[in-house]
């Protein structure tokens, strides 16, 4: 008897405890439907324009310009025919869209260039110069160095219409005047120029990037700095060989946001260019977009040309976001 | 400590020693930013350009009064700061709120759907606004549809057009729609990096959620909270893109930023106007700035 009744009532111990591990499981199964289904919501209801967004670009204009839109058709490339190779869908046997504007017009490619070669530029010498500038600010510490930062940190709070006409000025007397009488007449050395536009997109990544690494070097120990000129080497060898390695995430971080700030500034690359080097927010910003014949598929196909490659970067590296986004004051 | 004084006091200026030779290069670029343009708009301020000679003359405090007595200007001000203080609160709330709800302990594929929250953020403010043109437009915009059918506005009053009585509305859409996930993002690296005691402890003691929230999650996040709302205020103090992209200002300048209004006098070629604004618009700046951050106590 007693045999049998010990497995026995082991066995209801046991199928009462699986029931209430199963009334927990059910309810945290409950709990993480509705949690996820919040997260869900947030997310798709934030992502809802860009996929809008994207249809437009896919359909004829007759689908999307009218309420209810018809969303649900197979998708066309013509608008992609016309913004990334630059054909004109009137001629040929286009049928699939109707285009009133010049093809040419709505070609993004050369402004598409133009961003990543200015974007690429730009991050390459904000971080090489804000590197070894940070190093200083980290580990010097002399008289004026609160008002250095400070000051670095007002050219970061600054906004951009205080240096418009300046800069503007500047560029255009620079070149009348000096670079004219120097390289002949007519010469464009900063405006309209690919330097001028790269000084711009410098200067504004500067600030955040000096300060941002700033940060990131106040974390690596002077230990460090010390061993290495105990060693022998100077300061500027105890940073080139060794200190700067360290750093190396905090210049991922740098580059990150100097590239999506160069791609998107505007104002300051709208001023200072004409017809040469405008970037893509500045190709999008000649659009009349309250005329009724405006190309709205094209535009929306030029959209998204111009924003999946930052996507797929921002998807890759977004890890090192907050830190970057926050000058280094929030820790990601 | 002595044989520091005498290290230091052999090396001149330039050497990699002492730290000046590290800051020239950005020192130099900065000053070209912010420091001539401060010193040229002060000069400029005074002057008034003439297309005629094509060169300036002086018009001593001229552009002074008029700036403070132009009701553009006046208008464009009340505009920006009270566009601004209402697009920090809605962005700072809905910011707070998501951090939590993404914070939450169950949820699944969290990644996934921090990446699709993120990506306004990474948008060229000017291809947003050009998106949120055609979202909002009055016929067939997607927006203005749904708005129509909550009742919020009116069909005689679309957001973009009509006399401009819900202009600043459809910037807001957009302001909103980019930079709330910029708040939601560093409130969640701060929850991240919340320490569990005294979260557990309050659990213990049987607090509820929203007191939780309240007396124990904010107070910790302030200086998170601090930083996301200096770099908004940055932000909203320099609004252009939007404006010049969905609204160009109009209708009946409803949506004239202080920004705008400079770009727009600078293409009149009303450049002594443009450095007044600049100058104005720079001291606001520091000074907004400058008091934030000491009564918050954010540092760098």
């Amino acid at each position: 008897m007693a045999i049998t009744q010990l497995p026995a009532s082991g066995v209801t111990r046991k199928v009462e405890a699986t029931q209430a591990e199963r009334v927990a499981r059910r309810r945290h199964r409950r709990e993480s439907i509705a949690q996820t289904a919040v997260a869900a919501f947030i997310a798709l209801f934030f992502f809802a324009p860009i996929a809008y967004w994207f249809l437009v670009s896919v359909k004829p204009l007759t689908y999307t310009m009218s309420w209810p839109p018809v969303l649900l058709s197979e998708p066309i490339f013509d608008w992609y025919e016309v913004v990334v190779l630059g054909l004109d869908p009137n001629v040929g046997a286009k049928t699939g869209i109707v285009f009133n504007g010049a093809a040419g017009d709505y070609y993004v490619i050369p402004y598409l260039l133009n961003s990543i070669v200015i974007g690429v530029l730009s991050t390459i010498v904000a971080v090489g110069l804000a590197t070894p500038a940070a190093y200083a600010l980290s580990r010097f510490h002399f008289q004026r160095r609160s008002s250095v930062i400070a000051w670095i940190l007002s050219t970061r709070m600054m906004p951009p219409v205080v240096a418009m006409f300046p800069l503007f000025w500047l560029y255009t007397q620079a070149d009348q005047r000096v670079f004219s009488s120097i390289f002949g007449r007519g010469t464009s050395v900063l405006y309209d120029s690919l330097l001028g536009v790269l000084l711009v997109h410098v200067v504004v990544n500067l600030p955040l990037s000096t300060l941002l690494l700033k940060s990131f070097f106040d974390d690596i120990p002077t230990d460090l700095d010390e061993a290495a000129m105990v060693d022998g080497c100077t300061r500027w060898q105890a940073f080139s060989k060794v200190i700067w390695h360290y750093a190396l995430p905090g210049m991922a971080a740098a580059a990150i946001l100097a590239f999506i700030t160069s791609w998107n500034e505007f104002l300051l690359t709208l001023t200072v260019t004409r017809t040469q080097f405008r970037t893509v927010p500045v190709f999008g910003s000649t659009f009349d977009v309250s005329a009724a014949g405006t190309e709205w598929g094209a535009l929306a196909a030029v959209s998204t040309t111009a924003m999946v490659p930052v996507f797929i970067f921002v998807l890759i590296v977004q890890r090192n976001l907050v830190r970057g986004l926050t000058m280094g004051a929030v820790k990601g | 400590m002595t044989q520091l004084h005498t290290h230091k006091r052999k090396h001149p200026w330039w050497s990699p020693e002492r730290p000046w030779v590290w800051l020239l290069p950005i020192v130099i670029l900065l000053a070209i930013y912010s420091v001539y343009p401060f010193i040229f708009n002060i000069i400029i301020s005074f002057q008034r350009f003439d297309p005629m000679d094509k060169a300036f003359k002086w018009n001593f405090p001229a552009n002074w009064i008029n700036l403070f007595t132009n009701s553009d200007f006046l208008k464009a001000f009340r505009i920006t700061a009270t566009y601004g203080i209402i697009a920090l609160v809605v962005e700072l709330v809905l910011g707070i709120a998501i951090a939590l709800a993404f914070d939450r302990s169950r949820v699944r594929l969290r990644g996934l759907w921090q990446s699709l929250f993120i990506l306004p953020m990474v948008v060229p403010p000017v291809i947003a606004g050009l998106m949120f043109r055609f979202l909002q437009n009055a016929d067939y915009g997607i927006i203005s549809n749904i708005l129509y059918a909550l009742g919020i506005i009116e069909r005689s009053e679309p957001l973009i057009g009509g006399t401009g009585r819900n202009v600043l509305l459809a910037v807001l859409i957009a302001d909103v729609w980019q930079w709330t996930p910029f708040v939601a993002l560093i409130v969640l690296a701060g929850l991240k990096s919340m320490p569990h005691e005294p979260l557990e402890a309050a659990v213990v003691d049987g607090a509820t959620p929203w007191q939780l929230f309240w007396e124990i999650k904010l107070p910790l996040l302030r200086g998170v909270l601090a930083v996301a709302v200096l770099f908004r205020i940055v932000d909203l103090l320099r609004l252009f893109d939007y404006v010049a992209i969905m609204t160009s200002g109009g209708p009946g300048g409803n949506s004239e930023t202080i920004s705008h209004y400079a770009y727009r006098m600078h293409k009149s070629i009303e450049w002594g106007m443009v450095s007044v604004i600049g100058i104005v618009v720079l001291i606001l700046a520091i000074v907004v700035t400058n008091a934030y951050m000491r009564a918050f106590k954010v540092k760098f």
